[in-house]
């Protein structure tokens, strides 16, 4: 880490800035939708207390495909910093 | 109704030795913890094959192999003692079956459909379940340390899970796509598969095209993005703390809550395009 040239050292930083940029950018639609996702839920549990385990189950479910977009993200900021 | 937890002799027992040789190798990994430098790279040969298929993962297919051979047996094992009289474990299995089977015939249309479809979404959901669940066991394997040579870690990370690899994911992904078309086509003929395509106007012919490709796409890169990204998660958190506790929630987490999950999500979106495809 010594020894760099002017480019790498930009080279260097620019890696480090992306991948914050693409994790912290990438994690705002997923929690926005898992946030809805939850807000449903929730409502429809007070409404229907007797439903709480299947609500719970599918809630998780469609959290998890929700969140997929979010794992992209995660995956490209990954790629960035180590390859 | 129960008001304590109590152990039995042997469970005290296997407890005891499991926390006093994981403090042990806690202790004796605490100062010569190095930042984990192999994060990200994997053990690979080459061969001589063409560009694509020249590279091969050894820990994937090992781990893949031992699995399969695991399954097996159990199924043997189990099929053997099965009695009308369902013992624990059996009725366990029965339960977890039957509600898969009640899911997938919600979803498929066709009756004739439903028992191959059961048969094949239980299938990746065992095997991509069991496979999950290695990622939250600490164990042994094979990785690539700073210097590019390999490295035997030793209960520092978890066992190697083969869907942790893309390879495994995409293998299923295309395979649930070719099935889907394949019933598809069996189901309402060939030349009506192919007006499905130009549905509802042919400006939408391209959409439908890209719509089909991104399937496995997205159905693929979810999995591996949940274990790959969680394994490399659990590597640095648990740097930060010497290995000493945290692995194990983390571990148990990453492990067993979201492997679980995201097995299930797996089969379940399998049998939903298998389903899409088959409506008339």
């Amino acid at each position: 880490m010594t020894d760099l040239s002017m480019a790498q050292a930009v080279v260097h930083a620019a890696k480090y800035i992306g991948a914050g940029l693409a994790m912290g950018i990438g994690a705002i639609g997923p929690a926005i939708g898992e946030g809805h996702i939850g807000q449903g839920a929730m409502e429809s549990m007070a409404r229907q207390p007797e439903m709480v385990g299947t609500l719970t189950t599918r809630m998780l479910l469609s959290q998890a495909v929700a969140e997929s977009t979010g794992l992209y993200a995660l995956l490209i900021a990954f790629m960035i910093l180590l390859i | 109704m129960k008001t304590s937890v109590k152990f039995s002799k042997n469970e005290k027992i296997f407890l005891g030795v499991f926390f006093a040789v994981y403090a042990g190798v806690a202790l004796w990994n605490f100062d010569k913890v190095k930042f984990p430098s192999g994060v990200g790279h994997i053990w690979q040969i080459k061969v001589p094959l063409p560009s694509i298929l020249g590279t091969l993962n050894p820990m994937t297919i090992i781990m893949t192999a031992v699995l399969l051979v695991v399954l097996i047996y159990m199924a043997i094992d189990f099929k053997k003692h099965l009695k009308k009289i369902p013992s624990r474990k059996q009725s366990a299995i029965e339960i977890l079956l039957s509600f898969v089977y009640d899911l997938v015939k919600d979803v498929i249309p066709a009756e004739e459909f439903v028992k191959p479809v059961f048969y094949i979404a239980t299938t990746i959901f065992l095997f991509v379940l069991s496979s999950n669940l290695l990622g939250g066991i600490p164990g042994i394997g094979i990785g690539v340390s700073s210097k590019g040579g390999l490295k035997l870690n030793l209960f520092t990370d978890t066992w190697h899970s083969p869907t942790g690899d893309l390879n495994t994911n995409v293998t299923y992904a295309v395979m649930v796509l070719f099935i889907s078309h394949i019933f598809a086509i069996k189901r309402k003929g060939f030349k009506q598969w192919l007006k499905e395509f130009a549905s509802p106007n042919p400006i939408m012919l391209p959409m439908n095209i890209i719509g089909e490709i991104a399937k496995p796409i997205s159905h693929s890169l979810r999995l591996f993005g949940n274990i790959a990204g969680g394994g490399i998660m659990v590597l640095m958190l648990s740097y930060l703390v010497k290995y000493t506790f945290v692995p194990v929630i983390l571990w148990g987490f990453f492990g067993f809550f979201v492997g679980t999950i995201q097995a299930f999500v797996f089969s379940m979106l399998a049998i939903a395009y298998i389903g899409v495809q088959l409506e008339l």
